[in-house]
C-alpha cells in the first residue's frame, strides 16, 4: 500500500505542490515572489473556461456517439464480437496510435481530403469551398471524429466482455420468455447492466478524453483550445511571463478531474451499497 | 629549513600535477588544447529535426566529418526553440552541474529566452579559429533580434523570410499591402499564415511597413509606436479576415501542416523563413514545379540562426570543435547546396582563402526562388524580441479570439 502511493499519489502531490509554488512566483527561475496575479488573470478571463467548456463538449460528444455505435452493435449482434473474424478485427483499431488516427481523419475530412475528392468527383460540390468545415473547426468536429473512432472499438469489446461475464444473453431470454420483445428486453435489461456496469470506465474515459493532446493539437481549432494543448501553448510558446499561467491550469484541471472521479466514483458505490 | 623547502617544492609539483586533471575552463585554452580535449568526446546538439534534408546533411555529411577530423561523436536529439529552453531552466533549476546538452540551434527568440535565464556560455566565438571567416560587419549576422551577439552564439546561416505561391493559380502575386488585401479579398480561403515563428515574422514586416517601413521600427522596444501601428494592423487584418483560410476563425499550428495545404491545392500561398525552401520542396517532389518564392515590395525579415553552448555543458571544448567546423568553408559550401539544403552562408566571401569565392559563386543557382541579390533590396532587420511577443498575444486576443 505505502508502495503504491509511493509511486503514484507521491509524486502527483510534488507535481502539484510545485505548480502552486510556480504559479504563485514562489519558484522557478525568473519568480518574482509571491503574487496572485498569474491566479487572477486565468480566474477572470474567458480563455480557461472557455477552454474547459469545450474540453467537456467535446469528450461528451466522443462519448456519447461511441457508447451509442458500441452498443447498438452489441445489443444487434453480441455473438459476432466473441467469435469469428470480427472477435480479432476489432482489436486491430486499438492498436493505432492517437496520431495516427489524428491524421487518418485529417486526410479523410480536411478541405482537400478524400472524403472532399470524393463528393467533387461525383459532381455533388464545385470544390473545396462547398465542402463543410469538418477539420480544425471550432466545433471540434474532427476531435470528436477521431475519438469516437478510437473509443467506439474498445466500447464494443468492453460491453462484449461485459454481455459474456454478465450472462446477460440468458437474462434477455427470460425477458422473452415473460414476453418482452427484443427492444424492450434492450433497453430495461440488456443496455442498463451494461452501462452501469461499464460506469467507472465511461468516467475514466472521459477524463481521458478531456485531456487528449495530439488530436486537438492537428485537428482542433485555435480557439477555443482544449486543455492540454492551451496549457502546452502557456508553457512553450513565445513570452516566458506565461508559464506561470500554465501552471495555474494545470493545477486548476488537475483539482478539476480529481474532483469530479472522486465525485461521481464515490456517487456510484454509494448507490451500489444500496442495491 | 632544507624540509621545509623540500616540503613545498613537493606540495608545488603535487598541485601543478594535480591541476591538468581539473576540468580547464575551455575560454583559456588554446586552439591545440581544445582539439585535444575534445578528442574522442561526445557531443550532445539539440537541433530542430523537422525537415529530411537538413537531417541529412548533419547525419550523412558533419557527423562522419566530425568523427574522422576530430574522433568526435556527435548526437542530435530533436528539440527546437522552447524545448530548449524548457530543458535549460528545469537543469538549472534542479541544480544540475552538467547539461545534457553541449550544443543547441537557436536563433532570435530563443536565444533572448536563454539570455534572459543566463543559461549560454560565453564569449566564445573569438576563439574558433574559423570565425575571422565570418561576416560580421553584416548587421543581419552580428545582431539578433536587435540584440548584439556579442560572442554568445556562432552564426551558422543566414536565410531571408519568403513568401511562396502556386503560379498555375496566381499569375501576379501581390506586392503591395493594398495589393494583398484586394487579391484576398477576391479568392477568398486561399491565403493564411500560421501562428508560430514564421506567421508572426509576416505580421512583423506588415508591422514595419504599417509603421513607415525601412528602419522605423529599429531599436528597443518602443510601447508608443507598437501601439499606434499595431492598431492599424489589427484593422488591416480584421478587414481581410472574412476572406482568409477557414474565414480567418482559425489559422495553421505550423508552417508544416501549412506547407501540406499549399501541397494539396487548399491553399495558393504558404510561407518559409528560408527562402530557398521552395526549391528543396520541389526537389523533394512535395510542392508542385509551379511553386515559386517571392519577396513583397514591403519586404521581408532576414535573420541569422546561430550555434549556442549551455552555460552547464560539460563538453565545452568539442563543442567549440563542432562549431568551427560548421562554419568552415567546406561546410557552409555544402550546406548552401539547394540539393543538400539551400541554407545561406554566414561567410564573408571576399574574406576566404584559395578559390572558395569563386566556389560559392558558381554554386547551381536556385530555380523557383528570386536570386538573393533581388530579395536582399527589400531585406528588414528582426525587431527587439519584445514586438513578437506583444504580436503573438495580440494576434489571439485581437483576431484569432474575435
Amino acid at each position: 500500500m505505502a508502495l503504491f502511493l509511493g509511486l503514484t499519489a507521491l509524486p502527483l502531490a510534488f507535481g502539484i505542490g510545485y505548480s502552486l509554488l510556480h504559479s504563485t512566483g514562489l519558484a522557478g527561475i525568473g519568480s518574482e515572489g509571491f503574487t496572485l496575479r498569474h491566479w487572477g488573470s486565468v480566474l477572470t478571463g474567458s480563455e480557461f473556461w472557455r477552454s474547459l467548456g469545450f474540453s467537456c463538449w467535446v469528450a461528451a460528444c466522443s462519448i456519447g456517439l461511441a457508447l451509442g455505435l458500441a452498443l447498438a452493435a452489441v445489443v444487434r449482434g453480441p455473438e459476432r464480437w466473441q467469435r469469428g473474424i470480427l472477435s480479432w478485427l476489432i482489436y486491430l483499431p486499438l492498436t493505432l496510435p492517437a496520431m495516427v488516427v489524428a491524421f487518418l481523419v485529417f486526410q479523410t475530412l480536411s478541405g482537400a481530403g478524400f472524403a472532399s475528392r470524393l463528393v467533387y468527383r461525383l459532381g455533388l460540390t464545385g470544390g473545396i469551398e462547398d465542402f463543410p468545415n469538418w477539420v480544425n473547426d471550432p466545433w471540434g468536429v474532427g476531435i470528436i471524429a477521431a475519438h469516437v473512432l478510437m473509443a467506439t472499438p474498445f466500447f464494443i469489446i468492453l460491453f462484449s466482455n461485459l454481455y459474456q461475464n454478465e450472462r446477460l444473453g440468458e437474462y434477455a431470454q427470460l425477458a422473452a420468455t415473460l414476453g418482452a420483445t427484443a427492444r424492450q428486453s434492450a433497453r430495461r435489461v440488456v443496455v442498463p447492466v451494461l452501462l452501469r456496469q461499464a460506469f467507472p470506465t465511461l468516467v475514466l474515459y472521459f477524463i481521458f478524453v478531456m485531456g487528449s493532446y495530439e488530436i486537438p493539437l492537428l485537428l482542433g481549432s485555435q480557439s477555443p483550445q482544449m486543455v492540454s494543448v492551451l496549457t502546452i501553448r502557456k508553457l512553450q510558446r513565445f513570452d516566458l511571463a506565461d508559464m506561470p499561467q500554465a501552471y495555474v491550469i494545470g493545477v486548476l484541471y488537475t483539482v478539476f478531474v480529481v474532483g469530479a472521479v472522486v465525485f461521481l466514483l464515490r456517487k456510484k458505490s454509494g448507490e451500489r451499497s444500496l442495491v | 629549513m632544507q624540509r621545509t623547502i623540500f616540503l613545498f617544492t613537493a606540495l608545488f609539483l603535487v598541485a601543478c600535477n594535480d591541476s591538468p586533471q581539473q576540468p580547464t575552463d575551455p575560454a583559456t585554452l588554446t586552439w591545440e588544447q581544445t582539439l585535444q580535449q575534445a578528442q574522442g568526446s561526445t557531443v550532445h546538439l539539440m537541433m530542430w529535426q523537422g525537415d529530411p534534408l537538413i537531417n541529412a546533411y548533419m547525419q550523412q555529411y558533419v557527423a562522419p566529418a566530425v568523427k574522422e577530423q576530430f574522433g568526435i561523436t556527435l548526437e542530435t536529439a530533436s528539440g527546437q526553440g522552447n524545448v530548449i529552453v524548457q530543458t535549460l531552466m528545469t537543469e538549472m533549476e534542479a541544480g544540475k552541474s552538467n547539461s545534457e546538452l553541449d550544443l543547441a540551434w537557436i536563433n532570435g527568440e530563443t536565444f533572448y529566452q536563454l539570455r534572459q535565464i543566463d543559461a549560454l556560455f560565453g564569449p566564445w566565438t573569438d576563439r574558433l579559429p574559423n570565425a575571422q571567416f565570418i561576416d560580421f560587419q553584416n548587421p543581419f549576422i552580428n545582431t539578433d533580434f536587435q540584440q548584439p551577439v556579442g560572442g554568445y552564439e556562432c552564426p551558422w546561416g543566414n536565410v531571408q523570410m519568403a513568401v511562396i505561391y502556386n503560379s498555375e493559380f496566381v499569375k501576379e502575386p501581390p506586392r503591395t499591402r493594398e495589393a494583398l488585401a484586394d487579391f484576398v479579398k477576391t479568392h477568398p480561403g486561399k491565403f493564411t499564415f500560421d501562428t508560430q515563428f514564421t506567421g508572426l515574422t509576416f505580421l512583423k514586416s506588415l508591422l514595419i511597413d504599417i509603421a513607415g517601413g525601412g528602419t522605423a521600427l529599429h531599436g528597443d522596444f518602443d510601447e508608443k509606436k507598437y501601439l499606434q501601428s499595431s492598431a492599424l494592423l489589427w484593422d488591416y487584418l480584421r478587414e481581410i479576415k472574412p476572406f482568409l483560410w477557414k474565414n480567418g476563425k482559425t489559422y495553421p499550428d505550423a508552417v508544416a501542416p501549412m506547407h501540406q495545404l499549399f501541397a494539396n491545392g487548399e491553399l495558393w500561398f504558404t510561407m518559409s523563413n528560408n527562402d530557398c525552401e521552395v526549391d528543396s520542396k520541389v526537389l523533394q517532389g512535395l510542392f508542385p514545379t509551379t511553386a515559386r518564392a517571392y519577396v513583397p515590395d514591403f519586404g521581408s525579415i532576414q535573420n541569422s540562426h546561430y550555434m549556442g553552448i549551455p552555460k552547464l555543458s560539460g563538453n565545452k571544448a568539442g563543442a567549440m570543435v563542432v562549431a568551427n567546423f560548421l562554419i568552415s568553408p567546406e561546410a557552409q559550401f555544402k550546406k548552401q547546396d539547394p540539393s543538400v539544403w539551400g541554407d545561406g552562408t554566414v561567410l564573408d566571401l571576399s574574406k576566404l582563402p584559395g578559390d572558395w569565392k569563386q566556389q560559392f559563386e558558381n554554386l547551381p543557382t536556385r530555380k523557383y526562388a528570386q536570386p538573393r541579390s533581388e530579395l536582399q533590396k527589400h531585406a528588414l532587420r528582426e525587431l527587439a524580441p519584445e514586438y513578437m511577443i506583444r504580436l503573438a498575444k495580440d494576434f489571439r486576443e485581437q483576431i484569432i479570439n474575435q
